[in-house]
């Protein structure tokens, strides 16, 4: 039996994609907002209609009318809430606690929406996960992790994921997943000893400015404030820039690292470093050209997302690739139609 | 003849056809090892071009084909009478349009600051009640009593005779009492303003730049009659809320205002009522006048004087008050006689 990788990649252009959201953008605007659900649709079929395997590429099959009904479900929901909370703040905290208890079933909706509409060689992604799981990984485990202040949300992590990439299947090929919780606390714990590093060098930093300013009066003097303020930024800054590509460079490995399609394994390469550069020359380019720079970052993080997956195969990958079929399935047209409305999260 | 290559898929299995896509009357023939179809354009659904990824034909039983080479298959749909023109992609694909798109985006932008933004401060300030903007005022005579504003020095009796009238003046105009704020200060001079909570400041150089003579009373009055316009309006507060966006986009989110308190007293210094404010201001305060018998002169007297005093004297602190932003007083103390005489 021979064992090969076959690499994931992206052929999509910043300044191609640039065009595309200029356009959609200037449509958004134009029709109050309305457009931006066919903007969506054309967005994630560039992505996925740029992403190849094995000489094929994906493709996003949403319809934008669905994406349209769950804004607009989605803006009622939110408005009702508004409107309760300020008339009767009692029936709000009502609302709110309905809005978190139907939360997992939208969840659970939106999972399906987003892989039964994604195809690969003409055959459909889709989600099997149950209700009642979802109710599990959605409300207790978080439940659990803030109990805990968050001590124990790696482990609600790792359900999560094991919910999302366990239960996802590719026409009649289940995936799974089999990472267990010890590598999600590791990386828990290691952003954690990061992050506690980075305040205590931006508190030295401000115990030193503070103690050479002496003559200042302390208190709620607006200078001092700013002066915290400042520094909170500080940290927000050196998290984002030196913690960020590690965690999701770490958490992105380990997942994909122990999902398997059928017997097949995917592999993950992302590496802290180069994320690293791409986020803060992201963020630098965006700044300088006042938010102009957003699609060409997007494509250049999804392209480094894209080229540094691959998929180990167990035997021949032309024969694996080639032998899927559709599952079969009455319920096929009827699925389509229940989910049909999607929630952004 | 005209064809372009293409994989085809059949939609039960992921296995791939490569063939040739040649055109027919009104329709596709495709051509490969093991297949041979004609398909009528009407069986089948061609997705609009979508920068330089794959063009994909979606067939009515399920099956698609993926198109790669974009030159050839535009040929072969126009070889086989096909429109598959598009106006939105065709948008997308130049950079002409794109930056047409750009502009106009930009545009929008400019026009949400200039006509949106000032809207949904007016929506969102008339939402905030008198009482809980007081806060506003109570924290920034705080921060302006620290430095900027000094205690007046004005003679007591002067200032509760002062103070009774301005009560008289607030009850006709319906608004919430508070009480009128004597205050000295050289960096401002002589001015008056008002805040967004309702809280009216007056400086000890206003008082004594309207001298001592019979109607000084009236003229002092009457300029705090004009703030009592901006009150009445929420000028000030809806000045606050423009130019603290995020803080708007907050309020009307949450209709909390406790954010806006720690940036209210820079913002307030920084603010200068627009043209349309002021004469909006200048109008109520005739209309108040009117009802208080006080002749319109006074207010003419005291824009005057109070131009004069500035135009020696430079002011030093862009401030939003009285004298701010309006370059040609005769023309205002004109429109004051003027909408008087229309009312």
């Amino acid at each position: 039996m021979q064992n090969q990788q076959q690499r994931f990649s992206f052929t999509g252009t910043g300044s191609e994609y640039f065009r595309i959201w200029i356009v959609n953008l200037l449509l958004t605007i134009v029709t109050f907002g309305i457009y931006s659900a066919w903007a969506k649709v054309k967005r994630i079929q560039y992505f996925y209609r740029n992403t190849w395997f094995n000489g094929s590429s994906f493709d996003y099959h949403g319809s934008p009318h669905a994406i349209l009904k769950g804004r607009i479900i989605a803006v009622v929901l939110f408005g009702i809430y508004n409107v309760t909370v300020k008339v009767a703040p009692l029936m709000g905290l009502a609302i709110f606690a309905l809005i978190l208890a139907v939360m997992p079933l939208l969840v659970l909706k939106s999972f399906q929406f987003r892989l039964h509409n994604t195809s690969y060689r003409g055959l459909r992604f889709s989600f099997v996960g149950t209700l009642k799981a979802a109710y599990v990984n959605f409300i207790l485990y978080p439940a659990l992790a803030v109990v805990s202040l968050t001590l124990l949300s790696p482990l609600a992590q790792q359900r999560i994921k094991r919910y999302q990439h366990g239960n996802s299947r590719f026409g009649q090929t289940s995936f799974s997943f089999n990472a267990g919780v010890g590598g999600f606390f590791k990386i828990y714990f290691l952003t954690v000893l990061m992050t506690i590093v980075a305040i205590l060098v931006v508190a030295a930093g401000v115990g030193f400015l503070v103690t050479h300013q002496s003559t200042m009066p302390a208190g709620n003097n607006p200078q001092q404030i700013m002066k915290f303020v400042a520094a909170a930024y500080l940290v927000l800054i050196l998290l984002m820039f030196f913690v960020a590509p590690y965690v999701v460079s770490r958490t992105q490995n380990l997942v994909w690292n122990n999902t398997y399609l059928g017997p097949h394994r995917f592999v993950s390469a992302l590496q802290a470093r180069k994320l690293f550069w791409i986020f803060l020359s992201n963020i630098v380019g965006i700044i300088l050209t006042l938010g102009l720079f957003k699609p060409f970052a997007d494509i250049r993080l999804l392209r480094y997302h894209v080229d540094s997956m691959a998929l180990q195969t167990e035997g021949d990958m032309e024969t694996f690739v080639a032998e899927q079929s559709q599952e079969v399935s009455a319920v096929g047209t009827e699925v389509a139609n229940i989910f049909d409305f999607d929630i952004d999260f | 003849m005209t064809s372009v290559a293409a994989f085809y898929y059949d939609g039960n299995s992921s296995e791939r056809h490569a063939l040739l896509l040649t055109p027919m009357h009104d329709g596709l023939e495709l051509q490969g090892d093991q297949l041979a179809r004609q398909v009528p354009f009407s069986a089948m659904r061609i997705a609009a071009k979508l920068g330089s990824s794959p063009r994909l034909i979606y067939f009515a039983d399920g099956g698609h084909c993926e198109v790669t080479d974009h030159a050839a298959f535009e040929r072969v749909l126009h070889e086989a009478g096909f429109d598959a023109h598009s106006l939105v992609a065709h948008f997308e694909g130049s950079w002409r349009y794109a930056l047409a798109a750009l502009l106009l985006c930009i545009a929008c932008g400019l026009a949400t600051i200039r006509w949106g933004l000032p809207w949904a401060a007016q929506l969102a300030a008339e939402r905030i009640p008198y009482s809980t903007a007081h806060s506003i005022d109570v924290q920034a005579m705080r921060a302006f009593d620290q430095g900027l504003l000094q205690p007046s020095k004005l003679p007591t009796a002067r200032r509760q005779l002062l103070q009774h009238r301005f009560e008289t003046l607030v009850n006709e105009s319906g608004l919430p009492q508070f009480p009128l704020q004597f205050r000295d200060s050289k960096p401002i001079g002589a001015n008056a303003f008002a805040l967004p909570g309702g809280t009216v400041v007056v400086t000890d150089d206003l008082v004594q730049l309207a001298g001592d003579d019979n109607n000084s009373d009236d003229e002092v009055i009457a300029v705090l009659a004009h703030e009592l316009g901006h009150v009445k309006e929420r000028h000030a507060l809806r000045q606050l809320l423009q130019s603290s966006v995020v803080a708007l986009a907050m309020t009307w989110y949450v209709g909390d205002i406790s954010n806006l308190l720690a940036a209210a007293p820079t913002l307030l210094l920084q603010a200068n009522y627009s043209r349309e404010f002021e004469t909006r201001a200048d109008r109520y305060a005739v209309k108040m006048m009117r009802v208080e018998g006080i002749p319109v002169d006074r207010l003419a007297d005291m824009f005057r004087k109070l131009e004069s005093a500035h135009r020696t004297e430079p002011r030093q602190s862009s401030f939003g008050e009285l004298f701010a932003s309006h370059p040609a007083t005769e023309k205002r103390i004109q429109d004051l006689y003027h909408n008087h005489a229309d009312d």
